[in-house]
């Protein structure tokens, strides 16, 4: 029984295990893509870029073996070292999923569009164990944050220079002149992806449409912003900047 | 049953899934050329981004899994296991509970080694203790646990309360299942072939068995990825985060967005760090013991390889059990 299943199946099994080979090689060639292009930091955090030149490794070696198997000759190879895959089409259109969506969709780092139900202006997560201070000029909108949480009052910082880069974000009830720079912070992957940002408050900030990459230059003084009282930037130069090589956050 | 098919039917068959995968491979690709590259609908790519970002980050780890699952079907053989197990319920459940330490496995690559151990005559509650507790019972967890959180009650909870939850369910299942009846019929199967004697033919056997591996449990890694990454694009973080006050609603909505985040237990504890300061310590901990044993991506897999009785027990005793942990954390840290 086994002996005529195995007959039977050798020529779907072959094409099974070429789809297999090339979805393994081609999973390998994408994160190498992802590597040189610098497009991984728009998916994880790159404390943790080695796990992806590993995942490329292991994929380029286990494509390679099953590769080994259907191009050498049966007798290249230890005979017992011969592999029957019970590996189901459906199987393999799953594990190319992923390799569609690569192939469909340009890759971006997350925007404003994916700031899914606002941002706070009490947001959490922002403080960390490791309390560190920079100079003002040098603190970006997550350090900043930090530097609110630790406050007693949101006058402390009043007359503070701000010098920041991040996208425009809106809600319907800011005023004309107001909007929110905001960056994303990443621990971990886009999974834990959380949405941090400043108000800002600029007379023609009209000009700068939501979701642009902006440079916001300016001081804090504390004001009422939505609901809140809160430190606010007060810009007195607003430029488009590029988008960052690095788009999110590290806390 | 394959020999009875018409010879026109199988072909047919045989051709359709190649043709139809190369077909949608041109079409994607002709659709790249052509798009403008705005056209896309917005919420498609911030869906596709999410994914793909969870599976970058999943991906390495159930490699790792395989391969660690054809190193054991290589290189262990049955009757050492048989050997060297403890004789005693409590005794193969507590050993299950540290063999994370031989095994250092996260979530997406325990489920293919236990499936592997319980083909090799794994006890059910060790296997199963093992499959709750090697998530966090490994170098590399302890590791991060301590780099995020210090030498403190979150680390030693952790600790405490995984073992606990994970000898407790494999001694409940370990008391009514055995071991073919906690696998799908068809994931006892092992395979047939003989053991190569040579080394280079061991190492392209465990790269063929892995290679295996990452596609049948991929596909539930992709599935709960996909589903992680809906769930993240439609409900909104912040409206979970509000309603995580008080000290058992708190330790619940921790516990609901561990599954639903399904975030690596290699790295969880660096995303827990960023809640200490709105959530109580005891959703912290349930947020950190229950992640790791249940989320999205692994419930899937259980579902693929474990009969349904053993899967509902499998969410159900661990969300249960860390929740009451977690709420007496709270009510001892209160008083």
């Amino acid at each position: 029984m086994q002996n005529i299943d195995m007959t039977k199946d050798k020529s779907q099994l072959d094409w099974r295990a070429w789809a297999k080979s090339v979805i393994l090689l081609g999973m390998g060639i994408y994160l190498t893509v992802l590597i040189v292009t610098g497009h991984l930091t728009n998916y994880i955090n790159l404390r943790f870029a080695w796990l992806a030149y590993l995942a490329a490794g292991i994929f380029f070696l286990l494509g390679a073996v099953s590769l080994h198997q259907l191009l050498g000759s049966p007798s290249d190879e230890p005979p017992e070292a011969h592999h029957h895959s019970h590996i189901t089409w459906r199987m393999l259109a799953i594990a190319a999923f992923p390799l569609l969506l690569a192939v469909l969709f340009p890759s971006r780092p997350l925007g404003v569009e994916a700031v899914n139900g606002g941002i706070s202006l009490n947001p959490v997560g922002v403080s960390s164990a490791a309390a560190f201070s920079r100079s003002p000029l040098d603190r970006n909108i997550l350090d900043w944050l930090r530097e609110f949480d630790r406050l007693p009052t949101a006058a402390a910082l009043n007359g503070q220079p701000v010098d920041v880069i991040g996208f425009i974000y809106r809600q319907p009830n800011f005023a004309d002149n107001e909007f929110m720079v905001a960056r994303f912070t990443l621990s971990c992957c886009v999974a834990d992806a959380y949405p941090i940002g400043l108000p800002v408050r600029f007379d023609s900030a009209q000009n700068f449409p939501t979701g642009a990459w902006v440079r916001v230059q300016g001081k804090l003084k504390a004001s009422d912003f939505g609901a809140d009282f809160a430190p606010v930037v007060q810009a007195s130069r607003i430029e488009t900047a590029a988008e960052p090589d690095q788009p999110y956050l590290y806390p | 049953m394959r020999l009875n098919l018409p010879a026109y039917g199988s072909s047919l068959k045989r051709i359709k899934m190649p043709a139809l995968i190369l077909l949608a491979l041109l079409a994607a690709a002709a659709f790249q050329i052509l798009r403008a590259d705005s056209y896309m609908p917005i919420a498609a790519n911030v869906f596709a981004t999410r994914f793909l970002g969870i599976f970058i980050e999943a991906a390495p780890f159930l490699l790792l899994g395989s391969i660690t699952s054809g190193l054991i079907e290589v290189f262990i053989k049955t009757e050492d296991i048989l050997r060297w197990l403890p004789k005693n319920q409590l005794g193969a459940a507590i050993g299950g509970a540290c063999l994370g330490l031989a095994f250092p496995v996260c979530e997406c690559g325990v489920v293919p080694v236990t499936r592997r151990l319980f083909t090799k005559g794994l006890p059910v509650s060790m296997g199963i203790a093992f499959l709750l507790a090697a998530p966090f019972m490994n170098p590399i967890v302890f590791a991060s646990t301590y780099i995020a959180f210090g030498f403190g009650p979150v680390l030693v909870g952790r600790f405490v309360i995984t073992a606990l939850v994970a000898v407790t369910v494999g001694m409940v299942i370990g008391s009514f299942a055995k071991p073919e009846n906690v696998l799908k019929p068809q994931s006892m199967h092992t395979h047939a072939s003989p053991q190569p004697k040579s080394l280079r033919g061991k190492g392209l056997r465990v790269c063929h068995i892995a290679a295996d591996e990452f596609f049948e449990m991929g596909r539930f890694l992709v599935v709960g990825s996909a589903l992680a990454a809906l769930m993240q694009t439609l409900v909104p973080q912040e409206s979970l985060l509000a309603l995580g006050s008080g000290p058992i609603l708190s330790v619940l909505f921790m516990q609901i967005l561990a599954f639903i985040l399904s975030v690596c237990s290699t790295v969880d504890s660096f995303l827990a760090l960023a809640f200490v300061n709105t959530f109580t310590t005891g959703a912290i901990v349930s947020f950190l013991t229950f992640g790791p044993m249940v989320d999205i991506k692994s419930a899937l897999m259980f579902g693929g390889v474990f009969r349904r009785r053993i899967v509902l027990y499998l969410i159900l005793l661990p969300f249960a059990m860390n929740l009451l942990a977690g709420v007496l954390i709270n009510a001892v840290l209160a008083y």
